[in-house]
């Protein structure tokens, strides 16, 4: 296409850097500064003071409970998700948009609707037991097994899609080419197909790692208050009668220190973002 | 010399071939088992709430009898028709500018040397990579700091713009690798045909990715008619999204059966709205088929 239409790029890059880059700055300098709802504008400076809310024993446990489950989580969706991809890929079922709209379509559901609804059967009196006379899950509620639960189904399709695409764009060619020089189905699987859709992999590990990470809704309903995550600590810094800007911004300057680590990794297997969706 | 004949023949086995194909069938069966529990599991929750949108108890701890009186009743709620009508005001608006911005924004992205592109596609890819809380938190943060000049900012605009944000990438995204099927002489022969530049972008490259723009569109709406933490941030006082909406009342335990009604409603659309898309565009492809 000819070099007429560059023009129209210019307002998109304005409107990015303006919005990528002026709050995530903001939020950087008020972690820095002693601003919170107590304090005007025009009276803030630089202070160094609440950084020892790093080291709180409540605030590290809220740090290692976040970790603890984006990993688990991520490894759960990961077993899951290529399992379910390549389920899919190997069937003879090639009408990708259908795929598409299944596994989406739980998502058009609202979030915190949905995971009310997985706190309500994960309890010991719920409507499936009063339907079929026992409760599925047991007694869950509240404990770790049931947040991670929680965590897995929601972002599962994050993980499925874009492992999807990348199984997808393999040639057809180079599979018959493994059977024909030898390979068991395994073999195929391990050494020629695997490899090819590490991308999605990637891509799929850093879209549910990622949420998982600074969720707080999740881990607010289904853990009734039992595990407090990051963003947990974050949101009940907004919601105090001071609101601790200064405070949220630290923790959030924290988690966008994982994020960039994440992004890194994801540009060295995927220049433009190809697989995320 | 006779000897010859006697030596044991190698069996396939011995060549290290192992057959595994005794075991095929249980695990083919196994993985059926599989795939439909992990396909059970992501659908529970919808299920759930389809049962307690037809449970004529108000509480969920119990199935009593099937009623369809919350569907009606959903036109008597007035806090949830408020939430409802906001949500869809913010993300209607939101997913057609995107859609339509956002797909010129991908033309001119296309135009732009590679170097460059990878440059924007990789700020491209932050707001949907970015924690939503540090983009909600951050965007609350820069918006909180322009208070001073506008005073009552928060509300329906600082969630557009919220939203805004973090539809674009994914209709930017989504038309870019149909921008890069398209034929590069399209453009060029619509031009050598006459046409001004910008005409030839509308009546030739546009119909020639309207299948990216319109999963764009799609991805662009699911994504904001569900999101939760960034308008958690960014919304004003009394301006409730669903979710905001349901957050709230659900720390009070008195969240109306109408919802679950209302959440199943949109699910029955959505899968009947996109089975119909799919069944006519198979009709489509049939005739195609026919004139052939």
């Amino acid at each position: 296409m000819g070099k007429t239409f560059k023009v129209l790029a210019i307002p998109y890059q304005i409107w990015l850097y303006i919005l990528v880059f002026v709050p995530l700055i903001a939020m950087v300098l008020i972690a820095v500064s002693n601003y919170d709802s107590s304090v005007p504008l025009n009276q803030i400076n630089i202070s160094l003071n609440h950084w020892s809310i790093l080291v709180q024993r409540q605030n590290m446990i809220a740090f290692r409970n976040s970790v603890v489950f984006a990993v688990l989580t991520t490894l759960i969706s990961f077993v899951l998700g290529y399992f379910a991809a390549y389920h899919i890929f190997q069937s003879k079922f090639k009408n990708k948009f259908i795929i598409l709209t299944i596994v989406i379509l739980p998502m058009w559901s609202n979030l915190i609707l949905r995971v009310d609804a997985l706190n309500n059967i994960f309890s010991q009196n719920n409507i499936i037991s009063s339907i079929i006379g026992f409760s599925p899950f047991g007694n869950i509620t509240g404990k770790p097994i049931a947040i991670l639960i929680g965590l897995v189904f929601t972002y599962l399709p994050f993980m499925i899609l874009p492992v999807y695409t990348a199984l997808e764009k393999i040639d057809y060619a180079l599979q018959e080419a493994a059977l024909d020089l030898g390979l068991t189905p395994f073999k195929k699987f391990w050494k020629v197909i695997f490899p090819l859709s590490i991308k999605g992999v990637v891509t799929g590990s850093i879209m549910v790692f990622l949420p998982t990470l600074a969720g707080f809704a999740i881990p607010k309903i289904l853990g009734k208050g039992n595990f407090l995550f990051i963003g947990n600590v974050i949101e009940n810094k907004l919601l105090s009668s001071t609101i601790f800007y200064n405070h949220g911004s630290l923790l959030a300057v924290v988690i966008l220190v994982f994020i960039l680590g994440s992004i890194l990794l994801l540009t060295r297997f995927d220049k433009e973002g190809e697989t995320l969706l | 010399m006779t000897n010859e004949k006697n030596y044991p023949r190698a069996t396939l086995q011995e060549y290290g071939y192992k057959d595994f194909s005794k075991f095929e069938k249980p695990v083919k069966i196994l993985k059926h088992i599989l795939f439909f529990v992990i396909f059970l599991m992501l659908y529970l929750s919808i299920i759930v709430i389809a049962i307690q949108s037809v449970n004529s108890s108000v509480r969920t701890s119990e199935f009593l009898s099937i009623t369809f009186d919350w569907y009606p009743n959903i036109l008597q709620e007035e806090d949830l028709m408020t939430a409802i009508r906001n949500t869809f005001i913010v993300s209607f608006v939101a997913t057609s500018i995107a859609t339509v911005a956002g797909t010129f924004f991908a033309v001119g992205l296309y135009s732009l040397e590679k170097k460059k592109r990878q440059k924007i596609m990789l700020l491209n890819n932050v707001p949907m990579l970015n924690a939503d809380i540090v983009t909600g938190f951050s965007l609350m943060l820069m918006f909180r700091l322009m208070m001073p000049l506008f005073p009552n900012i928060f509300g329906i605009f600082t969630l557009v713009m919220a939203h805004l944000f973090f539809t674009f990438p994914y209709v930017v995204l989504s038309v870019m690798p149909k921008l890069k099927e398209t034929d590069p002489n399209l453009m060029d022969a619509a031009l050598d045909l006459g046409i001004k530049p910008y005409k030839a972008l509308i009546k030739v490259v546009i119909p020639a990715i309207k299948a990216g723009i319109f999963s764009g569109m799609l991805l662009a709406l699911t994504m904001s008619i569900d999101d939760f933490v960034i308008s958690y941030f960014n919304t004003g006082a009394g301006f409730d999204n669903l979710s905001i909406w349901i957050y709230g009342v659900i720390g009070r335990r008195n969240l109306t059966p109408s919802v679950y009604a209302f959440s199943t409603l949109l699910t029955i659309f959505t899968l009947a709205g996109l089975m119909g898309y799919t069944f006519i565009q198979h009709s489509k492809k049939g005739k195609k088929g026919e004139l052939k």
